[in-house]
């Protein structure tokens, strides 16, 4: 009988350490549903949500690539270099997709949702302070999903009733079929997000953050799109007249590339070494600069004819400090100035004080931009004091040029071009305005069979298609594919 | 080649040059010129049409005219793999050991590659007593591997780029100076020769494992069993690349040299307890075992990053200025219980039964057990009396069996919706979700039934076997694409249920056999089907969805799939390949839906655009039957044994759409193939389009283009030995010694000539480096 005792009892406590030995966790990943129980867990997502927007797949380099490479901005010195397909316009169902848009995109709303919905489970349970996070993650949420829409969809005022991009307004589950929602319905939802979360934000500057500024910034954006410029006109007006951000004068204007965090930085992205780095073949700065990208003879991309004779029409304009000679000027033997040296901080390469030159913060709103958006929506509202004096303001970077009498829409442009070169931002306007785009195809080693020359935004590659690997599973958004492709 | 897409950039697009063949030319001519001059060579056109032949003469009196670069000669060599053992065994009838030391050299055929390894052995078995016998196994082996692995990337896949004919205009020197050339190629290769210098990685790994088993009988039948085996493997792996490479990091505007330095140990523990009892009364013999196991397996990494290195003449990470580091474990247990009973009835009957139940780590609480079983009997009706008096038949054996195993996923964690941290913003702490799971994830389920017949003819002279087999398997475990708004890109789920079926056919026998010379062959065959039979639905379809996925090898996606209810597990997905138009020379597919540009002699439609055309399932890549072929020669001690195997079946050249393109991209490679068949105005008849300028193939289509026959039949494996006679040897005091060659992979025989038809899993080959001829000479003495 002992004998027997003994036995079970060693059986029994076998069995009772097996429920043990098989619960194997990772020691670098913890379960999803306890990510967040508290303030400083929440902090910690959100920093995560944060890193995710460095992605070179959109924040960290495609996306802001793709404003200036579509937009005539920018030319290549030879074919089938880095992202040249922006360039040539070469986009298709399966080949140069630019799939990585719309797969990070979702992922990074998907973080933000995560982070949304356990702060709001939290505050049902009582835990206050984390409104601010919420709202950061709202924002963020509200801006992906308005550059997806810009990127997949039609302009607000070319066709708003057309296909946009499915909402996530909440977290989507693992079998969902989520179908294209119009640009109208996301937008709406954007204005609404950007509206709610800007009540709980700091109103103070926050580095490396998302703050009540940027967020009034992006809904100046959308409402430049809808032609609301009146509110446009007045949420800018809020931004300059908070006293929070300051112009840079034109001495400090190139220094302003080489450090970090600038009076005019509204929102600025943080890439850090050993985080959002992406090194000296794949960072952002290296795709405008001689000498960067796949090794020391080959540029992808350099400032177009059109864009240098903008530039010059003043010599002494502060914006050349911070453009060098490229490819085209070296080969041929003159200088031509077209490597833009923004995202490597200065034309040495110091890069912005890390120990990394290419690790570069990303603006992805300045100051200036603001300014010319009061500019802009004060010209097109007849506000013709405003929209001069907005104007001068930026137009002071060249010295050697007057202020004209009666700024119009279209002067604010060119200069809203000569000061935001190399920050993604051209493209959007372009299309917004419904201008003819036109591309520099005079670089002789180059071919381009994919477009014409000369476009506007009803040539169907303007947007993106909706790419193989998204149809494949989810079969009901194929009959929603962008039209041509 | 080249010539003619410069040609027609100019002739059909730019504006200067448009419809001028002369200018055209003069362009294309001057293009290739800035490419290659500054390696030596110059261009003349023998005329200003598309295809008349360009000459490649010298330039600069740069002493290349005529001559070109063997990259192959530079980059791979003949392989050489020496091996050295050296054992001793022997003993009483207490303990006998047994122990070894052998050393293997490996300088494979990539001239960087190398490898060597030097193992060690101890086997002991001891008998304590009358009841207990303990064994123990110690093995400890150490490893030293350098150099790198293939990828598809074009810089650095060595074999890739000795493909191509531009290639020999490249050379590793300036022909001016006689320095290294620096620069990188057109086409993003590089100067290997050089570079190979500037960087180094090297792999060292202790490999340790010791068994322990303790056998205990108890009385006369019944035994007692217990084994622990340890394992662990430490691999510490140093990277190191000079400031001088072109991959080099940059810090403030510098390059400089970066060290990585990584050490990943990989332990296994299993322990097993069983107890056996074996019996036999009268004609009934029983056997019957049962048991406990469990496993645990865990790996740990950690990894070491510096950069900015302070002196070119050390090359570690304590002399950096920039710092990284990361470390982490992760594993799996498992824990069983198992159960067999054997029974047989005068050496005539069979019958045998088992079960297990399996717990493992990497399923949920909820799911993680799982009970499989089997049943088989057999019946040797030759043992029969009945079956005692003629010559004919000497053995001949009915079996059956039926049972149920289960199959992992192959990830640890698979089941748990996780967060990941070290996504760090500012330097503060971030994490992220790395995952979308379900916990009601279970095992795969496979339900086999099996039915054979083994015989033997004349004297077991003849021998063979016919074996049928069915195996359904349920929840097949994949990880499933899913649409992209979610968040995730694929998830690990149960999709559904397949089937496999078939027959194999063995046959063997000795064609002649005297005392002197025996002469065997044998030849064996498996004819299989695969089938989708049940894929995951929604609610009220009743249809499941289509599975579209690519092949995983090589993380290259060379091939695309598509699992589809009803139809095979290998379904090839994409355009229908038409061919090439006769008068144009261009692609055209057929559409398989309502579009058409003109329609073929069957009245099919067809286009010019692949954009235009659907995708369809377009062949099944499971070989119709595949085997081998065996025979054996032996006389007195000498012995040659051929080994064939072969294939009946379809694969597809994931590698050929690099080597046939038609276009865009200048220095693609292209193959001799390509040459001489693609369509030219004087060879309307090709059968691979012509190379236009500006249109192409677009390489990332995945199209009939590259399905081909890939039957084959390979010579294997060819041994000779000699085994020395006594007579002459026993005077040394050798007990035995034998001489042997032997060859692998000498002939094929092959449908598809362009790339090695002994394809992966899936079906496809790439761009790995091919199998290769080996020759092997060997020397075994025994004392």
């Amino acid at each position: 009988m002992k004998k027997i005792s003994i036995v079970l009892t060693a059986i029994a406590l076998v069995l009772s350490s097996c429920a043990d030995f098989l619960d194997v966790k990772p020691t670098n990943q913890a379960a999803a549903s306890l990510s967040i129980m508290n303030e400083s867990d929440a902090k910690v997502m959100l920093n995560g949500l944060y890193s995710a927007l460095t992605t070179s797949s959109f924040y960290g380099r495609n996306f802001i690539l793709y404003g200036d490479a579509k937009s005539g901005d920018l030319t290549v010195q030879s074919n089938g270099r880095g992202y040249d397909y922006m360039f040539a316009y070469n986009h298709s169902v399966s080949g140069y997709s630019m799939s990585g848009f719309w797969t990070s995109g979702y992922n990074i709303i998907m973080l933000c949702n995560n982070i949304i919905e356990n702060i709001d489970r939290l505050k049902e349970e009582g835990t206050t302070g984390l409104d601010e996070y919420r709202a950061q993650a709202l924002t963020i949420r509200a801006m992906v999903h308005y550059d997806m829409c810009r990127l997949y969809g039609k302009c607000y005022n070319d066709d708003k009733s057309s296909y946009g991009i499915p909402i996530a307004d909440k977290t989507v589950p693992a079998g969902a079929q989520l179908l294209r929602n119009s640009v109208e319905e996301v937008y709406s939802v954007v204005i609404r997000d950007l509206d709610d979360a800007a009540t709980s934000l700091s109103k103070k500057k926050n580095n490396g953050f998302v703050n009540y500024y940027a967020n009034r910034a992006l809904k100046a954006r959308a409402l430049m799109d809808m032609e609301n410029y009146s509110g446009a006109l007045s949420l800018a007006e809020e931004i300059i007249n908070s006293g929070v951000y300051k112009l840079y004068t034109n001495k400090e204007w190139a220094a302003s590339w080489s450090s970090q965090f600038g009076s005019e930085s509204i929102f600025e992205l943080g890439m850090y070494v050993n985080e959002g780095d992406l090194g000296n073949t794949g960072c952002l700065g290296a795709q405008y600069i001689l000498g960067g990208g796949n090794g020391r003879n080959n540029q992808i991309f350099m400032a177009s004819k059109a864009f240098l004779e903008l530039l010059g029409e003043d010599p002494d304009d502060v914006r050349w400090e911070i453009m060098g000679q490229d490819q085209v000027g070296e080969s041929e033997g003159y200088l031509r100035p077209g490597s833009c040296y923004k995202y490597y901080g200065s034309k040495d390469m110091k890069g912005d004080g890390k120990a990394s030159s290419s690790a570069v913060n990303i603006k992805l709103i300045r100051l200036s931009e603001i300014y010319l958006i009061a500019a802009e929506a004060a010209a097109r509202t007849s506000n013709a004091s405003k929209a001069s004096s907005y104007y001068a303001e930026i137009h002071k970077r060249s010295p050697n040029l007057p202020v004209p009498n009666g700024i119009t829409a279209a002067m604010v442009l060119n200069e809203k071009n000569k000061e935001l070169f190399g920050e993604g931002l051209r493209f959007w306007d372009l299309i917004r305005t419904n201008a003819t785009i036109v591309m520099d195809d005079t670089t002789p080693d180059v071919k381009v069979t994919t477009r014409e020359t000369s476009f506007t935004r009803s040539f169907y590659k303007c947007i993106l298609p909706i790419y193989n690997g998204e149809m494949n599973a989810n079969p009901g958004i194929r009959a929603q594919q962008n039209p041509g492709y | 080649m080249l010539y003619e897409v410069f040609w027609d950039y100019n002739y059909y697009w730019t504006s200067s040059n448009k419809g001028d063949a002369a200018k055209s030319s003069a362009n294309a001519i001057s293009r290739m010129k800035t490419k290659f001059n500054k390696h030596g060579y110059d261009f003349i056109a023998s005329g200003t049409g598309r295809y008349d032949p360009v000459q490649v003469v010298e330039y600069d009196n740069s002493g290349r005219g005529g001559k070109y670069f063997d990259w192959e000669k530079a980059y791979f060599g003949t392989g050489v793999y020496q091996t050295y053992d050296l054992s001793v065994s022997g003993g009483s009838d207490v303990a006998s050991y047994y122990t070894s030391v052998s050393y293997t050299k490996d300088q494979g055929r990539v001239k960087i590659n190398a490898y060597d390894r030097i193992s060690g052995r101890v086997n002991l078995d001891q008998k304590v007593g009358k009841h207990v016998e303990l064994a123990t196994t110690v093995n400890i082996a150490s490893t030293d591997r350098s150099g790198y692995n293939d990828t598809w990337n074009n810089g650095s896949n060595l074999f890739m780029q000795t493909r191509s004919l531009l290639w020999g205009l490249y050379w590793p020197t300036d022909y001016k100076t006689g320095e290294d050339w620096t620069a990188r190629y057109g086409s993003y290769g590089q100067n290997n020769l050089y570079y190979n210098n500037k960087w180094s990685n090297d792999s060292k790994t202790l490999k340790t494992s010791i068994n322990e088993a303790l056998t205990v009988h108890i009385i006369p039948g019944l035994d007692a069993k217990t084994i622990f085996s340890f394992d662990n493997t430490d691999t510490k792996d140093e990277y190191y690349i000079s400031a001088e490479h072109f991959n080099a990091p940059t810090v403030d505007g510098k390059a400089v040299a970066r060290s990585i330095s990584m050490d990943t140990e990989v332990r296994k523990i299993v322990s097993s307890t069983t107890v056996s009892y074996n019996k036999t009364f009268g004609a009934h013999t029983l056997g019957l075992l049962a048991g406990f196991e469990a496993e645990r397996n865990n790996t740990r990494f950690s990894r070491a990053e510096g950069k900015n290195l302070s002196t070119s003449a050390l090359h570690t990470v304590a002399t950096a200025g920039v710092l990284d580091a990361n470390a982490y474990s992760w594993g799996n247990s498992m824990m069983s219980i198992l159960s067999r009973a054997e029974y047989n009835y005068d050496n005539r009957y069979y019958l045998s039964g088992s079960f297990r139940r399996d717990g493992s780590s990497r399923l949920s609480p909820l799911t993680r057990w799982g009970n499989f079983w089997s049943v088989a009997g057999s019946w040797r009706i030759s043992n029969e009396s009945f079956m005692q008096n003629q010559d004919v038949i000497s053995n001949l054996r009915l079996r059956a069996s039926y049972g149920v195993n289960g199959t992992l996923p192959s990830s640890n964690y698979g089941w748990r919706a996780l967060a990941a941290y070290g996504y760090n913003y500012n330097a503060a702490p971030g994490g992220i979700l790395s995952n979308v799971a379900s916990d009601d994830l279970r095992w795969e389920k496979s339900y086999t039934y099996n039915l054979a017949l083994e015989f033997g003819l004349f004297d077991n002279r003849l021998n063979g076997s016919v074996e049928y087999f069915n195996r359904d398997s349920k929840d097949l475990l994949m990880n499933v694409p899913i649409s992209r708004v979610t968040g995730f890109s694929s998830t690990l789920r149960n999709i559904g249920e397949v089937n496999n079926h078939g027959f194999e056919v063995e046959l063997s026998g000795d064609i002649i056999r005297n005392s002197n010379f025996r002469w065997t062959m044998g030849i064996n065959g498996a004819f299989t089907r695969s089938k989708v039979t049940r894929l995951y639905r929604e609610e009220g379809k009743s249809v499941g969805q289509d599975i579209i996925w690519y092949d995983p090898t090589g993380g290259d996606g060379l091939c695309q799939f598509i699992y589809r209810e009803g139809q095979s597990m290998l379904a090839v997905y994409g355009f229908e390949w038409a061919g090439v138009e006769k008068s144009s020379g261009l692609n055209i597919w057929y559409s398989n839906n309502e579009n058409y540009d003109f329609k073929d002699e069957n009245g099919r439609n067809i286009v010019y655009d692949y954009g235009d055309a659907d995708e369809v399932i377009l062949a099944d890549l499971v070989p119709i039957v595949h085997g081998g072929i065996t025979t054996d020669l032996s006389w007195k001690g000498l012995t040659l044994g051929l080994n064939f195997n072969y294939k009946i079946g379809k694969m597809y050249d994931g590698a050929e759409q690099n080597t046939t393109d038609d276009g865009y991209f200048w220095e693609r490679i292209r193959s001799r193939n390509m040459w001489e068949n693609r369509w030219t105005d004087a060879n309307p008849n090709g059968t691979l389009p012509r190379i236009i300028g500006n249109d192409s193939e677009d390489f990332e289509q995945y199209s009939s283009r590259h399905i081909h026959n890939g039957s084959f039949i390979r010579l294997k494996t060819v041994t000779l030995s000699y085994n020395l006679p006594k007579s002459l040897i026993g005077k040394i005091g050798l007990q035995g010694t034998r001489v042997y060659f032997s060859g692998q992979n000498l002939l094929t025989f092959a449908a598809w000539k362009y790339c090695d038809p002994e394809v992966n899993a899936y079906g496809t080959q790439g761009w790995g480096t091919p199998i290769a001829r080996t020759y092997t000479f060997g020397l075994e003495f025994s004392f």
